[in-house]
């Protein structure tokens, strides 16, 4: 894929020339070592990409103290007005990233562009030596998934993915339970994430339709798999400790026939080794659902929402009988498969998850971020997590493209 | 999803003047020059139901507004929600009497606007009230009178003095332990007038956002007319109009017992509380307000809710361009009262009228 070409594609009139160049980057000729980061020092947090989630990242590590939003950079120049609003002070922009990360006076940067520059932009961050907090996904491309993992081993920076639900207490509680057994052995993992929103922003200059509504063009756009489903195809993984192996998936635009070019819903199907399946779906006419994962497995199942946790057990364990029990012999029966009982949903209780606290989940995975930081350890969602939910997505979508199974590449060995 | 014409409003209701209104439904994306045309959606948040009216020239600029304006009102119910563990309102509850809370300007802000209204009204509005809330059973429940010994246990955990804002680090402390903030008498305003500034960064020329029945803005009027009228139902009795207001750039808010409240022993008892009794407020059933500030007429609903007749009578000489419309008494002994009020006044309180005051 040609960035610049997309790029082009994008707003001309909105992107400097240097980005458009192709000039070789600072960050590969220019290493340098920041000084450490002490326990109460301030952190200068440097932003590329301050749009809609980049600024609900920001505001969740305004939350922290010490954590200053010193420089952010963008192509659309009215954002740079709203961070002032949001931050409550003048922030010093700039519309080229390097131009950023030429600032020595930056401590760590946040990346939340669209994910077909996510690749580009923490490489050379982290070339400066500068640790990454990178939104998902880890990149755009097998090429790109590789090069990041690559580069955080390379330079030994911290580089964590925003993969925020690995932070969320009632998740971590979850799937601890899950691991120990408490559903049995995790089979298959159902996740959805129903919306009613054309996930469209609305545009008064169609020179910007593609800036603002990156999401929904393929060139630019993983689709409803790569922007929701990957958070889903995280905790999959967590929950069966490894990658996927396969993906199969279909898409289409059933309601919104309005130019864009990735599908209105998704539905996907992801292998694990031992047969396990993941099931992620997205429809966008339709909120009933929400945002949910299940988690199944052969004695209970896992129910978690943005806000809590249930487990349900509707069958009970078979036991140790007695040894005074009247066992009565009865003859072998055969018949249909239907069985009245097991055809209705399950409409018993359910144990909501204890768990320590109810914070916003972001907000966990930015304090965890500046604390490895300041403590000079990798992250739990490292780029490792990063690479094995967008790996899954970046040959999803031609696997959905192409209407056939697609097997998923592992992490390289280094 | 496209409906011709609106339910009647529960408690304040918009009177229609075009009867062309439709709800919004997904429609292509092609936009035209169209006359404008009324639309209206609705939202659930912070356990109401908030219904925004809009003139646009296609349903889909009107389905983008609505969509971005009910984002806001979201996005503001996880930062001010005290039903979510996970808002940020709900951190600083957990965290603040422990520890300095470190927190967003935005949310910083929010809470200093809240602690200058407990100033100004000698606190009769106060964010604090959340124990107290609790104890009378309004939050998630109907409603119950505490014991003696619960309410002097609140009273050790109420107080919006007791909470400490340091702007330089944008820091959060409560003083004593215990207390629990609860947005409940301004958050609505908030939200009402930060969605009301994406309307307006949008252009839209005439829209009205109400939130439930309780805070109401009217941004422009529309086409042909000098603002939209609002009619202030009579209490218990929906279907009469107590007062019909026009409104052009500014918002009205009702503070009333008749959406939570309990009878316990044939006594009705409000959810609107007096910080300094404990209790709920007894003597009035109904104040509306009218300030170009959906925040400030929300809270002053409480405050004007709360305070006696002198200390109303003293704040809004204070406010020279709001106007208000005040029913005290009981139900049977009820008495109004207007404050530079300029919409009509019907039926209800003809035989009412205390005075009233241009």
């Amino acid at each position: 894929m040609n960035r610049r070409d997309i790029l082009q594609g994008l707003s001309l009139s909105m992107l400097s020339r240097k980005l458009l160049s192709n000039e070789p980057l600072l960050a590969q000729t220019a290493k340098t070592k920041p000084k450490p980061i002490a326990a109460n020092d301030r952190i200068n947090v440097g932003v590329i990409g301050p749009g809609s989630r980049g600024r609900e990242v920001m505001r969740q590590m305004l939350r922290i103290p010490g954590v200053e939003m010193a420089a952010v950079c963008d192509v659309y120049e009215p954002r740079f007005a709203e961070v002032n609003e949001l931050v409550g002070k003048k922030v010093m922009s700039y519309k080229d990233y390097r131009e950023l990360l030429e600032r020595k006076d930056l401590d760590v940067i946040l990346i939340a562009t669209p994910p077909i520059f996510h690749s580009e932009y923490t490489i050379a961050a982290l070339e400066k030596g500068k640790p990454v907090y990178g939104e998902k996904t880890l990149g755009f491309t097998v090429q790109d998934c590789n090069d990041v993992v690559a580069a955080v081993k390379r330079t030994g920076q911290i580089f964590q993915i925003g993969h925020q639900l690995r932070y969320a207490s009632w998740i971590q509680q979850s799937i601890k339970r899950v691991r120990q057994g408490d559903i049995g052995v995790p089979t298959h993992v159902y996740a959805y994430w129903h919306r009613a929103d054309d996930w469209r922003r609305p545009v008064n200059d169609p020179k910007l339709e593609h800036l603002f509504n990156w999401r929904l063009y393929n060139e630019t756009s993983g689709g409803l798999l790569e922007e929701l489903g990957s958070h889903a195809i995280d905790i999959a993984n967590w929950v069966f400790g490894e990658t996927p192996e396969t993906i199969m998936g279909s898409t289409s635009i059933a309601v919104y026939h309005d130019g864009r070019t990735v599908g209105d819903n998704v539905q996907a199907v992801i292998g694990y080794s031992k047969g396990r399946r993941m099931f992620f779906s997205s429809i966008t006419d339709n909120a009933m659902m929400a945002d949910q994962i299940w988690i199944y497995g052969t004695e209970g199942s896992a129910q978690i929402t943005l806000q809590d946790a249930t487990f349900y057990r509707p069958t009970q364990k078979t036991v140790t009988a007695s040894s005074h029990t009247d066992i009565v012999e009865r003859g072998v029966k055969t018949g249909a498969s239907y069985k009245t009982s097991w055809e209705m949903p399950y409409r018993g209780p359910g144990e909501r998850v204890q768990f320590p606290s109810g914070d916003d989940p972001t907000l966990t995975a930015c304090q965890a971020f500046f604390q490895s930081v300041r403590d000079k350890h990798q992250p739990v969602a490292s780029a490792e997590v990063g690479f094995g939910s967008a790996i899954a997505c970046v040959v999803g979508k031609q696997a959905m493209t192409e209407g056939r199974t697609i097997t998923v590449p592992q992490l390289p060995k280094s | 999803m496209l409906k011709i014409a609106p339910p009647l409003w529960p408690m304040i209701c918009l009177v229609i003047l075009c009867q062309n209104i439709r709800h919004l439904a997904p429609q292509s994306h092609t936009v035209t020059t169209k006359p404008l045309q009324l639309y209206s959606s609705s939202h659930p948040a912070m356990g109401t139901t908030y219904s925004l009216y809009l003139y646009a020239s296609s349903a889909t600029e009107a389905d983008a507004e609505s969509a971005a304006v009910f984002e806001e009102i979201d996005r503001l119910e996880q930062l001010l929600s005290n039903y979510r563990e996970s808002s940020e309102l709900s951190r600083i509850n957990r965290e603040a009497d422990s520890s300095e809370v470190t927190t967003d300007p935005e949310t910083f802000e929010f809470l200093q606007t809240s602690l200058e209204w407990s100033a100004l009204s000698n606190g009769a509005f106060d964010i604090t009230v959340g124990k107290l809330m609790k104890a009378w059973g309004f939050f998630r429940a109907s409603g119950h009178r505490p014991t003696q010994q619960e309410l002097t246990q609140v009273s050790n955990e109420i107080g919006w003095e007791k909470v400490q804002l340091d702007p330089q680090r944008r820091t959060v402390r409560f003083l004593s332990p215990g207390i629990e903030l609860d947005p409940g008498g301004i958050g609505k305003g908030y939200a009402i007038e930060r969605s009301v500034a994406i309307l307006r960064a949008d252009n839209v020329q005439a829209a009205l956002l109400s939130a439930g029945s309780s805070t109401i803005y009217a941004l422009g009027a529309p086409p042909g007319t000098s603002g939209w009228k609002v009619r202030v139902p009579t209490l218990g009795d929906h279907q009469n109009t107590l007062s019909t207001v026009t409104l052009r750039d500014t918002s009205i808010s009702t503070a009333n017992c008749s959406e939570k409240n309990f009878i316990q022993n044939h006594h009705l008892y409000c959810h609107i509380m007096n910080p300094h009794t404990l209790q709920p407020v007894e003597g009035i059933l109904q104040v509306s307000i009218i300030d170009p500030s959906a925040t400030a007429s929300d809270a002053l609903s409480n405050v004007l809710f709360v305070s006696s007749a002198r200390q109303r009578a003293s704040i809004l000489q204070h406010l020279p361009k709001d106007s208000a419309f005040i029913i005290t008494g009981t139900r049977l002994t009820s008495r109004c009262k207007t404050i530079r009020w300029t919409g009509t006044r019907n039926g209800y309180c003809s035989s009412r009228m205390a005075n009233k005051t241009h």
